[in-house]
């Protein structure tokens, strides 16, 4: 998105300076480009006067621009679209009183159409996760109720949620599907509240058909909310209407989530999207670098898919950032390229300290920091310094003596043994993984 | 360029085409007429890019070719010429004006910068009288939000089912809807015509007679009425569903005679406070309708209206300009009024006809 616009900026930079400053005002206000796709760059006009003057006027021009900026450029249309800026402008004023109540038959989802099952990459890492978003579309209400669907920030959870809310809706237009955050929830339910308005608030929430919530992890703590939550939840769920919602972790890990909210999500069906495996890195990479329409060679695919760490939006991040930087070069992009271009651009990982990993860590499990040093078998202590072992040694690449050494002078062997043993235990325990999945993620 | 025409025939085509010229525009081409003579006629164009005209009319012409005239000095020549004639011709960057009493010379624009008319295939279009679309129009225009906010309020939704066209428009306080009869067949899908633009067209097609057929794509509309070619953008976006809230039940209903109502509420507009507001009771014992307005600075007045009425006794505040609005598309010798109660919408419909309905919000101070 941002390497489009800033093309068409530069384009427009370029296209200023050779048209007066009157003609260039009129009729180049409110332009962007759509999208660009095969080397055609469709560029959004405001209407059919414009389309057909810039046809007939200035496609020479505006051509001549792109190509300068961008090699790739073989040709440019022209479609008559609705400016981006603007459409986010039409903020919707709350009904004031004495009005038609036209608002609450105009019907809004919420949803980003950009968000489809067609552009969704299914991998080994969420098909799961799609399998049951499949069937909650194909049995909405019935198949699996709630879904709830958990993972790390950026690896496609939004983008699931809004394609079942998408399809929904296109498959039965009369029903309401509605998209909202847990924040978005939040504030609605505030300034309800403030305003003396909760019975239409608590109307306007039942009639949906489906209800699609995103981020419940923002609820954490807000008790009011919660408890509004549950209500509408369970008015929806005894009508049978659909509800989805997403979290960055297991409802069950939520901190300070009502215990009665916390079943009410168990009752369905929990799925979690876990990070890509190289292999579906690889194919996400290959699926975003030519839809911008640009061939790389595998080694540079399977490279960016390696070197780029953490979830599929800072891959996204990445690739953009390479495919920028390769069409100012303007030729194709090699190993060598890719790999100083990567280096310059990538963040430095955070430095975190053995001390920090035991308080964050004895936090977690609720035991005192100075137990995990000293030479107590107890079990309560035991876990946790087992848990801190194995993430010193697997996250952040310490050598097993240091371990032991930082953790009150242990022997190496107990280290290894400790990692081995969480490693082990990781594979059939599901709640020592999501713990470990949790405090990773505090680590970040 | 050089012709010659009635100074009549140019001046309503002038004034007509001036009505499309933006004349805040930065762009010179835009607050200016190309005129274009060829063959045995005159073609006058001009547009705001929103909407665009052409109007063209019988000339005698010795020189073909276009000139691009700023509105202002060539209309102000043209409404204050009596001579019959008017013969234009280009004389390097200059137009001159002649007729048998007066010359005048009009510093031109380059017209090769005047933008071009968008044309729209035939693919989609529908037919109908012209009186019909200027019933349409007329009775729903006024309804359109002012605004900006929301260009789908500020715009006319027409649309057709089942051999009849429909006119609606809103600005959430009220809204009206009028349906005319199609001379073509098929359904016609949603388009919103900017209200602006929508003015205009119906200024070209009062006084017409005839069919008239127009195009339309998803961004644009087009008709050719008489020597009139007329386009306008369309909005893009979705009407909200309007007809959910026209009510189909009533507690009270009322019928009076139109032109009683229409003068009851000019008359109380002299003593309605800033905010045009008169209250109106329907009391079905009395068998009438109470209306009252009172200013404290002015004074007070009352009016009783004879009425048939049923259901039960109601009293809601209104303002009176909306409810004036509403009876005025009205053609019939009486009215219905029909209440729902306090804070609901009151409908405005002819007695005898059902082609038109009208909503009003009631007022809440």
């Amino acid at each position: 998105m941002t390497t489009t616009r800033e093309l068409w900026e530069n384009a427009l930079t370029d296209i200023e300076l050779s048209l007066p400053k009157a003609a260039f005002s009129t009729w180049f206000r409110d332009t962007h480009i759509v999208r660009v796709e095969d080397g055609v760059v469709y560029v959004g006009v405001p209407s059919q006067f414009v389309r057909d003057w810039f046809a007939s006027k200035y496609h020479k021009l505006i051509l001549g621009s792109l190509r300068q900026l961008s090699e790739g450029v073989r040709s440019v249309e022209y479609i008559i679209s609705k400016h981006p800026k603007k459409n986010a402008e039409e903020v919707r004023a709350p009904i004031a009183a004495g009005e038609l109540p036209l608002e609450t038959v105009h019907v809004q989802t919420n949803l980003n159409p950009r968000y489809l099952f067609e552009s969704f990459i299914v991998g080994p890492f969420n098909e799961l996760a799609h399998a049951a978003a499949q069937a909650v579309v194909k049995k909405p209400g019935i198949a699996y109720n709630p879904l709830f669907i958990y993972g790390e920030t950026g690896l496609g959870k939004t983008h699931l949620i809004q394609a079942i809310g998408n399809h929904f809706r296109a498959k039965a237009p009369e029903r309401k599907v509605f998209y909202t955050t847990s924040e978005k929830f939040y504030l609605e339910y505030v300034s309800a509240m403030q305003g003396g308005r909760i019975p239409a608030f608590k109307e306007k929430f039942r009639e949906y058909d489906l209800l699609v919530m995103d981020d419940i992890q923002f609820l954490s703590g807000k008790s009011g909310t919660q408890e509004e939550l549950f209500h509408l939840f369970n008015a929806l769920f005894d009508k049978n209407k659909q509800l989805i919602f997403s979290s960055d972790q297991h409802p069950n890990l939520t901190q300070k989530l009502m215990e009665r909210l916390k079943s009410r999500f168990n009752q369905g069906m929990i799925v979690s999207i876990m990070p890509p495996d190289h292999e579906s890195r690889v194919a996400i990479v290959r699926s975003k670098v030519s839809a911008r329409g640009v061939v790389l060679a595998d080694e540079v695919l399977d490279y960016i898919a390696t070197a780029v760490e953490g979830n599929v939006r800072e891959l996204e991040g990445a690739i953009n950032s390479l495919l920028l930087s390769s069409e100012m070069r303007s030729e194709s992009l090699t190993l060598v390229d890719a790999k100083a271009l990567l280096r310059t651009a990538g963040a430095p990982k955070k430095a975190v300290s053995v001390e920090e990993v035991v308080k964050l860590v004895s936090d977690f499990y609720g035991v005192e920091t100075h137990s995990i040093y000293e030479k107590t078998r107890r079990k309560e202590v035991v876990r946790p310094r087992q848990v801190i072992m194995y993430v010193l040694r697997e996250d952040f690449h310490i050598s097993f003596p240091t371990i032991g050494e930082k953790l009150g002078g242990r022997d190496h062997t107990t280290v290894i043994h400790s990692c081995d043993k969480i490693k082990g235990n990781m594979k059939v325990d599901s709640v020592l993984s999501q713990e470990l999945q949790q405090i990773r993620m505090m680590l970040k | 360029m050089k012709f010659e025409s009635t100074a009549e025939q140019l001046h309503s085509a002038a004034s007509l085409a001036s009505r499309f010229t933006n004349k805040q525009a930065n762009l010179p081409v835009l607050s200016s007429i190309l005129i274009a003579a060829e063959g045995g006629s005159a073609t006058l164009r001009a547009t705001n890019l929103e909407c665009g005209v052409e109007v063209s009319l019988s000339a005698k012409v010795s020189n073909q070719g276009s000139v691009c005239v700023p509105t202002a000095p060539l209309l102000g020549f043209l409404s204050n010429t009596h001579s019959k004639n008017v013969t234009l011709e280009l004389q390097g960057q200059i137009l001159k004006l002649k007729t048998d009493r007066a010359t005048a010379s009009i510093k031109t624009v380059p017209h090769e910068d005047f933008p071009t008319l968008p044309k729209v295939s035939a693919e989609h279009s529908f037919a109908l009288k012209a009186q019909d679309i200027a019933r349409g129009l007329r009775s729903t225009l006024h309804c359109a939000a002012t605004s900006s906010v929301k260009p789908e309020l500020q715009s006319v939704c027409i649309f057709g089912e089942a051999g009849k066209l429909y006119f609606a428009a809103t600005d959430s306080f009220r809204l009206s809807e009028r349906c005319v009869p199609l001379t073509s067949k098929g359904s016609i899908r949603q388009i919103l015509l900017p209200a602006r633009n929508a003015a205009e067209l119906l200024r070209i097609i009062e006084g017409q007679s005839g069919d008239l057929e127009f195009y339309y794509s998803d961004n644009q509309l087009s008709v050719h009425a008489d020597r009139v070619y007329y386009t306008s953008r369309l909005v893009d976006g979705s009407f909200p569903n309007y007809r959910q809230i026209i009510p189909k039940e009533f507690a009270t209903e009322a019928v009076v005679l139109r032109e009683d109502l229409s003068q009851a509420l000019k008359s109380l507009a002299v003593f309605s406070d800033k905010f045009l507001q008169v209250s109106l009771t329907v009391d079905p014992k009395r068998k009438i309708v109470e209306l009252s307005s009172r200013n404290q600075d002015v004074g007070e007045e009352d009016v009783t209206l004879r009425a048939a009425v049923s259901g039960e006794e109601s009293k809601m505040n209104f303002n009176s300009r909306y409810l004036g609005d509403g009876l005025a598309p009205i053609s019939g010798e009486s009215v219905r009024l029909r209440l729902n109660g306090a804070g609901k919408a009151m409908v405005v419909k002819d007695a005898a006809d059902d082609s038109f309905v009208y909503l009003a919000m009631p007022m809440n101070r």
